[in-house]
């Protein structure tokens, strides 16, 4: 379990967490009222 | 219960409903931009912080641009953090010689996540494993970042519900920096003198060594300790200088710090929900939320000091005497100092469990079942019992959002909150950040009973404690339940608790599962990261979704949400979800193990 292991899941984690964030945008998107 | 535990309590409840208005009535003037009597000392910092680093606090950011924000500001501190934690060896302020031996890979990333998160989950004993600098610059950081942020959330989340027909819910920079700056840095101020003046060590000396009376060596750890101390307990961060915690007499030297401690944890996320009700217009909804905050916390508090007064049947089977008296505490005294006692020990496993904060006076792992019962439920709920700075507001709004809906369904009525029309999407978002909770918690928890992971092997490091690192030996533990202190129910207790702090960003213990190694550190981790984040985006995204919505005017049909009702149904509706969800994972752990204890004392 090497440093480069850990910051690789860390970055995929904030990289999703970013992806969630215009996936939520996206749902909203679409119930625009 | 005792006398004194009554009164420990409403002593304790009087001055958080005193502090509430003038500190909450500041925070809200802060986060509006308005000055307050700090800005013609402190304003010039505030202005200089922005001039550094290009920020113009009047740019209103629409809830992605909010989101992404705090993201990649939690994303380089934690790497920060994580990078400073490895290379410990290398930097200043190091006498004892710390390394990257006492620091691996895995613990790095669980101790740089935790921090960032405001979980301050420890799986290592500080004082053989960091170097003062370790301590000061990169972990005491995110006491004040994480903390910071949190509050920024709730209140981007307050101006969700206060604006209308606009697209930005605030600027994150600036609010972080006013925290910073006008809240955090005056209270802790304030707190780290009174600590120091209570005794909690603050220096930079080399442990000292001591020869006791039988002639042996005593290493006496010590340190910059007051000024982690105030900003662990004010930013609801829980993360101590000491193995033992709050339990040290050098982080927590007697009754009274105790009591000032416990006012501090609870100082701000109380507050916050007066500044709720000012940001609204209203600070009549604020007392609402608080009163629904209060009541489940009293019955907690209540029944977890009772429970550990009442001490296991075991001793009174065995004819030892557990009544309370003149000359002890009586009642479950393993794992409490004697300083503190039952009522003080109880108080503070349920202040800091409600709270998120994590720090811990006693071994909640020697608690009776029911009375380790109440700080998990306390966690299970979502940490909305005041919870931490913030993210216990945002938490309970969550909650709120549910508890209107809940409503409107059962008369046929649009739901609504504080004037805005609550939808689909709105429900949506509530329900998305619960449920990852529920996820996690549970998901976790029955991964690790049931995984056996190699015993041999290069795989046999995943669940491999590092004791050579601390001057021990290594121990392979493969099953994942091989970590644990206990068998049956209380050892199961033990994996559900662990699950239950990471994900609700709490950070104690039931301390007799080994949490350093790579298995634990690494899910725990991802907890801590699903419990925090995957909890505010979908929040953001409603704050942002409501900040949109014009103002539907109140009528005679609206359901009022500042009053006792509310309040009621708000706590129902906490209470039923946290039930419903968490019931399973409570009756395999602290349920059975009460009924076992009690069936087993009759043997």
């Amino acid at each position: 379990m090497t440093d480069l292991f850990f910051i690789t899941i860390a970055i995929g984690f904030f990289g999703l967490s970013i992806a969630y964030t215009y996936g939520c945008e996206r749902l909203r998107g679409d119930h625009h009222d | 219960m005792t006398t004194l535990a009554t009164v420990q309590i409403l002593v304790f409840f009087a001055l958080i409903v005193l502090i509430a208005k003038p500190l909450g009535s500041h925070m809200a003037r802060v986060f509006g931009g308005d000055k307050t009597f700090l800005h013609r000392g402190l304003g010039w910092l505030e202005r200089g912080t922005y001039r550094v680093l290009g920020i113009d606090p009047g740019q209103d950011m629409k809830w992605t641009t909010y989101s992404v924000a705090m993201l990649a500001f939690s994303f380089a501190t934690f790497l920060f953090t994580y990078v400073a934690l490895r290379l410990q060896g290398l930097l200043p302020l190091n006498p004892q010689h710390f390394g990257a031996k006492q620091m691996p890979p895995d613990l790095a990333f669980n101790t740089a996540v935790s921090f960032t998160t405001n979980t301050n989950w420890q799986s290592y004993a500080p004082e053989v494993t960091l170097s003062y600098f370790s301590n000061m610059v990169a972990l005491a950081i995110h006491n004040w970042a994480s903390a910071a942020v949190g509050i920024a959330i709730a209140i981007a989340v307050i101006r969700g519900f206060a604006r209308k027909s606009v697209d930005g819910i605030g600027n994150f920079w600036a609010d972080v920096v006013r925290c910073t700056i006008y809240v955090l840095l005056p209270l802790a101020l304030i707190g780290a003198v009174v600590f120091i003046a209570l005794g909690v060590p603050q220096n930079f000396d080399p442990y000292t060594i001591a020869t006791t009376l039988e002639g042996a060596k005593q290493t006496i750890a010590q340190g910059p300790v007051a000024s982690q101390e105030i900003i662990k307990q004010l930013g609801t961060n829980g993360g101590g200088f000491f193995n033992a915690n709050s339990a040290h007499p050098f982080e927590n030297p007697g009754p009274f710090a105790n009591f000032f401690t416990l006012v501090l944890i609870w100082s701000i996320p109380g507050a916050i929900t007066y500044t709720f009700g000012k940001m609204v217009g209203n600070t009549k909804q604020g007392w609402a939320i608080f009163g629904a905050m209060a009541a489940l916390a009293i019955v907690g508090m209540v029944v977890c000091t009772a429970a550990e007064q009442a001490g296991t049947p075991h001793l009174a089977h065995a004819h030892i005497e557990t009544a309370a008296t003149a000359v002890q505490a009586g009642g479950n005294m393993e794992g409490k100092e004697v300083r503190f006692g039952i009522a003080a020990s109880a108080l503070f496993a349920t202040v800091t469990t409600g709270a998120s904060c994590g720090a811990v006076n006693s071994m909640h792992d020697s608690f009776t079942p029911i009375g380790g019962l109440v700080p998990l439920f306390n966690m299970l709920t979502g940490e909305v019992i005041f919870g931490g700075v913030g993210a216990g507001l945002y938490g309970m709004l969550m909650f709120a959002v549910l508890a209107v809906f809940i409503a409107g369904l059962m008369v046929g009525r649009t739901p609504e909150y504080l004037g805005k029309k609550i939808e689909k999407f709105e429900v949506q978002m509530a329900m998305l950040a619960m449920l990852v909770l529920a996820a996690s918690v549970l998901g976790f928890s029955a991964l690790s009973s049931v995984i056996h992971l190699p015993k041999e092997g290069a795989l046999a490091a995943i669940n491999t404690w590092p004791g050579s690192a601390y001057g021990g030996s290594d121990s392979v533990y493969g099953a994942a339940t091989g970590n644990l202190n206990n068998s049956g129910p209380h050892g199961f207790s033990e994996i559900f608790y662990a699950y239950a702090s990471g994900t609700g960003n709490n950070g104690s213990a039931f301390a007799g599962i080994t949490a350093n190694t790579p298995w634990y550190n690494t899910t725990i981790a991802l907890s801590m990261l699903i419990g925090r984040f995957m909890m505010i985006v979908p929040l953001l995204a409603m704050a942002g979704a409501l900040a949109k919505k014009k103002l539907v005017p109140a009528s005679s049909g609206t359901f009022p949400t500042d009053t006792v009702t509310f309040a009621a149904l708000l706590v129902g509706i906490v209470v039923l979800v946290g039930a419903l969800t968490y019931f399973p994972g409570l009756a395999l752990g602290p349920i059975v193990e009460h009924f076992r204890m009690n069936a087993l004392a009759t043997l």
